[in-house]
């Protein structure tokens, strides 16, 4: 066996999150590999079926709930299409985890903002359930969601669950033209909603995932808030295959995001060359 | 005329002692890879080739093969088409193959042991790259089959006269005559070859054909062979030195703080966007990981390989595309070679066997933009101590 | 080499007038950049003019073998940057540029074609100078060439040249031998030529006519085509590149000169011209209105094959 060759998961729940985006739950095959097996908040896998390929994406379930690894993922190409396909008892390929992690336990006593446009947060969700799982451990957690449109809004339940916690701070907004009539949430890009909740930055760490733009346009209204460079935590979604740092794909300047990443601070994507 | 004792590092070893050994190998099983002159024009490809009309000239390509007979075996100066590349990471191969029964799946690994085999005649150009690509290959994760090739192999190196006018081994630390990356070196001399065993491996050859070696005269080769080979090795240093010197240290931190820099942001300009130059090099090796499906059900799953200069190299399914001209892919492909990979690896991942140069009819010259690169870095250096 | 007679080396005229128009055109503004041949360090290459003092760069001579009209390719976004393009054609390259107009790739006013009367060319470019053409040296294509003083120029340089040697086999005589072969000989003749594809794509890459957006070989949905560099996908990729070009070839041998392996690409694509020559009675020229029979439409086509 060797470090390319994946192992069998089981697909054990599927739930359509938007009409083009869902999420599965795997549970690996082998007993003591799946009783073995541990990640950290931000880390990702290779996900495959077998005949279409393999694909990249997070771990989107947290690292204190065990026995499974949840994954989301939009169907756009080729894997994530034939992803779209699979049903509860067909089986997966599944390499990981791999990839650095958000440094959760330095975050102890600080406030959290989470920030997070359309599939970007699933990685953020892995790290909100992680958060929420230690609650005690951390100040005030703040949610900002955004999404084109209502239908486009994922994990929907846990929206509303994360709403209905006293201890958790959020706010969703869709894009505007995305309402429903019966829209309670915000209508407004990510960025500008970003502005108006104001999170204070004193003793906070911020986690920022999405589209590119998203994340190009947040970045610089952090910094007004006050959130220093290495307080901002974002994922890069460059486009991979091994996921071991062997291929190439991912080489962007001095990095491989998928062994020196994914998880990079705004002040090392400062550093890097604009190829993500 | 005494065996060779391979406690010891320099032997000798005539030519037709050579093939003697290529044939002991060849009859023991052994897989021999070295350089075979392929005579085109006895070849289904005659046809295509007005050479083989032309009085006079006979038409070869140089390929590593796997030989069917020691006489095969070519020892001349001639650069192989390919790098040695290919039978460590090859064009394509299974990372494992599956098999599906209903909604269950069967995954079939494949072997990441490999039976030893020999190179003879290797261009040291070729066996350093192996050495340089370990580095990545092993980088936290050890890829198991490469390593298991490397492991299986024994690689002889052939000193290398220097080929052409586009061989910058010098300049990117390496040499006509290394034997990094294999485990012996020869260098042709009056009457034969002097054979340097450099490590286990190598030593463990000559031991297991003592009786094809003479021990050297004088350790080290101070003998009449030992100071024609060092002359010969030191002249053809000099020569690949004349094609191009270069700081490579200096290159590396130039490259590295200046990104944007025109000379590197304009490079890809007559640069076609083909793979070639990375097909042909001894160091490129990213791959692509592909499943291929045989028939229903089953397939396999490989790696094949793939190159920075194509656009889709980095293009996401989305179509957002990092690095979507040629431009900054052409960047990518000398930061990575230049910068990246001897900040993160501590070598250069270039050889300098000009394959690149050579196969480019756009004319991308590696040469002509190492010196480019190497006259900034100096400029720099002069005008801020 | 030092022996070379100077004198019977075909130095084209007109290369001052080259020169002398480039940079009035930059000058004038009327374009940004001259796309033409420079002599470098290991022969004649490309060469991307932007400023007109660097006109005197520009040379024309037997090794200037590059179908420079792959840089009008609309997927060259870099090249398009640099601005309006003026480029030096031969009568082969300007078949390229019609077929572009042709597939409507470029409006006749994106690029100022500045054409140079041609005698044939060298089958290589990377060469100290320009040697004398021989039926050794001369690439094969060139001989029997029906345009060598283009017309779909905007200048047209030089003086009358010379017909090409005819080579010491045509490329007609070549795929004549080769289909005088029994089936498995060319099958194994094949076979091996297609063994050595690598999948660089250098051939689809420098073809001034591969303008897919998105090539058959990367679509994923379906895979037409499988990645890997085994028998089975270079045999598709092969045929298929070569079928893509039948009527639209315009036998630059770009594909067959870039290819690192060396397969013999001219052969099957002058085996498809003579194909569409037969069938459709069709001639890949530099007459951008002469339809070519993929964007054609008759009513008296040859049907038969659809049974």
């Amino acid at each position: 066996m060797n470090i390319y060759q994946p192992q069998l998961a089981l697909v054990t729940a599927v739930t359509e999150e938007t009409p083009d985006t869902r999420t599965l739950r795997l549970e690996l095959k082998d007993e003591a590999l799946r009783n073995a097996f541990a990640f950290h908040a931000g880390q990702f896998g290779e996900y495959s079926v077998f005949g279409a390929g393999e694909s990249t994406f997070c771990i989107a379930s947290p690292p204190t709930r065990k026995g499974f690894i949840e994954c989301s993922f939009k169907a756009v190409g080729k894997v994530t299409s034939a992803l779209r396909e699979v049903n509860v008892g067909d089986t997966v390929g599944f390499r990981g985890p791999y990839g650095n992690w958000f440094p959760v336990d330095d975050w102890k006593g600080k406030d959290v903002v989470f920030i997070a446009g359309g599939i970007g947060l699933a990685p953020v969700r892995c790290v909100i359930w992680n958060v929420l799982d230690r609650r005690d451990e951390f100040g005030d957690v703040t949610i900002v969601y955004g999404a084109r449109s209502v239908v486009d809004l994922v994990y929907k339940r846990e929206l509303q669950e994360w709403a209905s916690r006293s201890d958790v701070r959020i706010v969703t907004t869709v894009d505007p033209g995305g309402q429903t009539d019966d829209w309670k949430g915000e209508v407004g890009y990510v960025t500008p909603v970003v502005e108006a909740t104001a999170p204070q930055a004193q003793n906070a760490v911020a986690v920022l995932c999405g589209p590119p733009i998203v994340v190009k346009l947040t970045l610089p209204v952090l910094e007004r808030l006050g959130f220093a460079d290495d307080a901002i935590f974002t994922t890069l979604e460059n486009r991979m295959k091994c996921g071991l740092g062997k291929c190439g794909r991912c080489n962007i300047g001095p990095v491989y995001v998928c062994k020196d990443g994914p998880v990079f601070t705004a002040a090392q994507l400062k550093e890097l060359p604009a190829e993500y | 005329m005494t065996s060779a004792d391979p406690t010891r590092g320099t032997y000798f070893i005539t030519e037709d002692d050579l093939r003697a050994l290529t044939g002991e190998l060849l009859g023991a099983g052994t897989e021999v890879i070295a350089p075979v002159a392929l005579d085109v024009c006895a070849s289904p490809s005659a046809i295509a080739s007005s050479a083989c009309l032309r009085p006079g000239v006979k038409p070869i390509d140089i390929e590593y093969r796997a030989l069917e007979s020691a006489a095969q075996l070519n020892l001349g100066s001639g650069l192989p088409v390919l790098s040695l590349k290919q039978y460590f990471l090859p064009e394509y191969e299974a990372l494992c193959c599956w098999r599906q029964h209903g909604t269950e799946i069967e995954i079939e690994a494949v072997p990441t042991e490999f039976a030893p085999r020999v190179v003879l005649a290797a261009k040291p150009c070729d066996s350093a790259a192996l050495a340089v690509v370990d580095k990545v290959m092993n980088w936290d994760y050890a890829d198991e089959l490469w390593n298991g090739r490397r492991e299986a192999t024994t690689i002889v190196n052939l000193a290398c006269p220097v080929v052409d006018e586009s061989c910058f081994c010098t300049a990117v630390g390496t040499a006509p005559d290394d034997a990094k990356g294999a485990d012996a070196l020869l260098t042709p001399v009056e009457g034969g070859f002097l054979m340097e065993a450099t490590t286990d491996k190598g030593r463990a050859l000559v031991e297991a054909h003592a009786a094809r070696f003479t021990a050297e005269e004088g350790a080290g080769g101070a003998g009449a062979r030992g100071r024609q080979a060092a002359e010969e090795r030191a002249a053809a240093r000099a020569r690949a030195a004349a094609n191009l010197e270069i700081d490579a240290a200096s290159v590396r931190d130039w490259i590295d703080t200046h990104f944007e820099d025109p000379l590197l942001a304009a490079l890809g300009v007559r640069c076609n966007g083909c793979g070639a130059c990375s097909s042909v090099c001894p160091t490129c090796h990213c791959f692509d990981i592909v499943d291929e499906e045989e028939g229903i059900g089953k397939g396999t799953r490989r790696r094949c390989w793939d190159t920075c200069q194509a656009p889709t190299f980095t293009l996401h399914a989305s179509g957002h595309n990092p690095r979507d001209s040629q431009n900054p892919r052409y960047r990518q492909r000398i930061n990575h070679k230049f910068a990246i990979y001897p900040l993160k690896f501590g070598e250069v991942l270039c050889t300098g066997c000009g394959r690149c140069t050579r196969v480019c009819h756009a004319g991308q010259d590696l040469v002509e933009i190492l010196q480019a690169i190497d006259i900034a870095a100096r400029r720099r250096e002069a005008v801020s101590p | 080499m030092s022996d070379t007679v100077t004198t019977e080396v075909p130095v084209y005229a007109g290369v001052a007038e080259l020169r002398r128009i480039a940079r009035e055109l930059l000058d004038a503004g009327d374009v940004r950049v001259i796309i033409g041949w420079e002599h470098a360090r290991r022969g004649a290459r490309p060469v991307f003019i932007t400023d007109a003092a660097d006109a005197d760069r520009l040379i024309f001579d037997a090794r200037c073998v590059h179908n420079l009209v792959t840089y009008l390719n609309p997927r060259r976004d870099n090249v398009a940057e640099l601005g309006k393009i003026g480029l030096v054609v031969k009568g082969c390259d300007a078949k390229a540029v019609a077929g572009l107009l042709r597939e409507a790739q470029l409006t006749r006013d994106d690029v100022v074609l500045i054409g140079v009367r041609c005698g044939g060319v060298l089958e290589e470019a990377e060469l100290p100078r320009a040697a004398p053409l021989g039926p050794e040296n001369v690439a094969p294509r060139c001989f029997g060439c029906d345009n060598r003083e283009p017309e779909l120029v905007d200048h047209l340089l030089g003086e009358s040249q010379p017909e090409p040697p005819r080579p010491l086999t045509t490329i007609d005589e070549r795929v004549a031998a080769l289909d005088a072969q029994p089936l498995e000989k060319r099958w194994a003749f094949w076979t091996e030529q297609f063994g050595r594809c690598v999948r660089c794509y250098a051939c689809r890459q420098v073809c001034p006519l591969c303008v897919c957006e998105r090539c058959v070989a990367e679509k994923s949905r379906p895979q037409w085509i499988e990645a890997s560099p085994h028998p089975r996908g270079n045999l598709s990729w092969n045929i298929t590149r070569a079928l893509h070009l039948a009527g639209r070839c315009v036998d630059c041998g770009e594909c067959e000169r870039f290819c690192p392996v060396g397969i013999p690409l001219s052969l099957v694509n002058r085996k498809l011209q003579q194909i569409v020559a037969e069938r459709y009675d069709y001639a890949v020229s530099d007459d951008p209105e002469h339809a070519a029979p993929i964007g054609d439409y008759r009513l008296d086509d040859k049907q038969e094959f659809i049974k």
